[in-house]
């Protein structure tokens, strides 16, 4: 009824016995003013449950000596307990989460890795692979640096990752080596695809591709049914002769020094040598090039003259 | 007076203080959030914190930072959780008003006062804060207009504005 009128605080004045006599008696003849009169009349009889002041003066007194921590709300409480529980649930997730599994061979070892799926992977010398276990049902990727080779059980898309490409396949055997400025993947069984940042190609068993900076891709075919070096043999196919020197390097943890700087280090080589017997490795080589070399004292630095 | 005497943590004038201003808070917070228990909580830890800071807080500050600090924590609380305002357990009739009446008149006005009580549960959090404040604690529109630091006209309309959602939620009893 009042709330068309223009005085919006007529009735605050009426409760307050402000109003003028007339505007009183205007009121009171109005048949609202009982309605009003009731509500305010209900109103005045209420009351609240009696505050025991000084019972809460002594709470206050007995609760201030202690602390203010103790009676102050959850809300409040709750924010260590929550800073807790979050740093826990982050070291737990820093555990729990970073399943990254990572393999590395030094100078002259192998590594054989059974992979979560039961697939293989032999990581061969100076080499370096890690995969998500966790993650490993759903995605089949290994990155990896060096060489490997792989025994890949069927399944979803088994991806090698290395910075010169990729090689991915559903289940076979093969070859990855990926160095510096070198890429090569071998198909020993079954069927890989090899994405390379120059071409994508398909390998089916007996075929090899190989990339080495500077130099057009090669593909040729073989008979053999797994890599060399499985068999501790290094085996080289018309490869720059720095590789087989690094790969030299990498077996018997030596470094090559080369005296003469008339010898060309991109000279083609084919050939093999043991990785088991640095001797005949060192004279397999070096007497085929017909070069002279001296192992030094220190069993680990060899040089080359001619 | 001498500098202790103004100060919060000089304990006579703490306690003078409590007693002058803690009930006035406890119904003020409890109109505001709607449960008296947890305005007594409220209440407490508001002093606590005032005492624990009180030599940062002068005598002629206190009023202002209890009610800012007990303001705070209740609307923190009213955040995690809804509450409506209760009355059953916390508010009363006062006896004198109920004696006298014949049985019959009684029930009438028990009948009446359950319906004022759930009309003013029902209003408006900013309309019942003024019109309980008014007419339980007998605060004059200046006083609350001080406590919720608006003026003396918004009291006024909010009071008018009380009596009008009761009168059109209670009916024609």
């Amino acid at each position: 009824m009042f709330d068309d009128k223009k005085d919006d605080i007529f009735l605050s004045r009426w409760v307050n016995g402000d109003l003028s006599p007339e505007e009183l008696n205007e009121f009171q003849s109005h048949p609202e003013y009982e309605y009003y009169m009731k509500i305010l009349a209900g109103a005045d009889t209420l009351d609240l449950t009696e505050y025991d002041v000084d019972t809460a003066l002594r709470n206050i007194k007995s609760n201030k000596q202690t602390s203010s921590n103790k009676t102050s709300k959850p809300v409040i409480k709750l924010w260590p307990y929550l800073a807790v529980a979050a740093s826990i649930a982050i070291i737990f997730g820093l555990f729990l989460f970073n399943t990254n599994d990572s393999f590395a061979t030094s100078y002259g070892e192998q590594l054989t890795v059974i992979l979560p799926d039961g697939s293989e992977m032999i990581l061969n010398a100076k080499s370096e692979a890690s995969f998500d276990k966790n993650n490993w049902d759903a995605n089949r990727n290994i990155s990896l640096e060096g060489e490997a080779y792989f025994k890949v059980k069927k399944g979803s898309k088994f991806t090698v990752t290395t910075k010169n490409g990729d090689v991915s396949v559903l289940g076979t055997q093969f070859n990855v080596q990926s160095q510096a400025s070198f890429f090569e993947a071998v198909c020993y069984e079954g069927k890989v695809s090899v994405t390379s940042k120059q071409e994508n190609t398909i390998l089916t068993a007996g075929k090899a591709y190989r990339n080495i900076t500077n130099t057009p891709p090669e593909h040729w075919t073989f008979v053999a049914q797994e890599p060399s070096w499985i068999t501790n043999t290094s085996s080289f196919r018309s490869v720059p002769l720095h590789y087989v020197f690094k790969e030299l390097e990498d077996q018997y943890n030596i470094s090559i020094n080369i005296k003469n700087p008339d010898i060309n280090i991109n000279t083609i080589y084919t050939g093999t040598f043991p990785n088991n017997d640095m001797n005949i490795a060192l004279k397999t080589v070096f007497s085929t090039l017909g070069l002279q070399y001296q192992l030094l004292q220190n069993g680990k630095t060899v040089v080359v003259e001619n | 007076m001498s500098d202790s005497k103004n100060s919060t943590c000089d304990e006579q004038a703490f306690n003078q203080f409590f007693k002058s201003h803690a009930k006035l808070l406890r119904s003020y917070l409890y109109y505001k959030f709607g449960d008296l228990d947890q305005a007594e909580d409220i209440v407490q830890d508001s002093f606590i914190k005032l005492w624990n800071n009180c030599a940062k807080v002068p005598l002629d500050k206190a009023k202002s930072y209890v009610y800012t600090i007990a303001t705070n924590l209740g609307i923190s609380i009213a955040r995690h959780q809804q509450v409506k305002f209760k009355h059953q357990k916390y508010i009363t009739q006062r006896k004198s008003d109920v004696t006298n009446e014949s049985p019959e008149f009684v029930m009438l006005e028990k009948e009446y006062m359950e319906k004022l009580k759930n009309a003013i549960a029902d209003l408006p959090d900013r309309q019942r804060e003024v019109f309980l404040l008014s007419r339980i604690d007998k605060k004059t529109y200046r006083e609350i207009a001080e406590l919720s630091n608006v003026s003396v006209k918004a009291i006024e309309k909010l009071m008018h504005k009380a009596l009008v959602t009761l009168r059109k939620k209670i009916g024609n009893i």
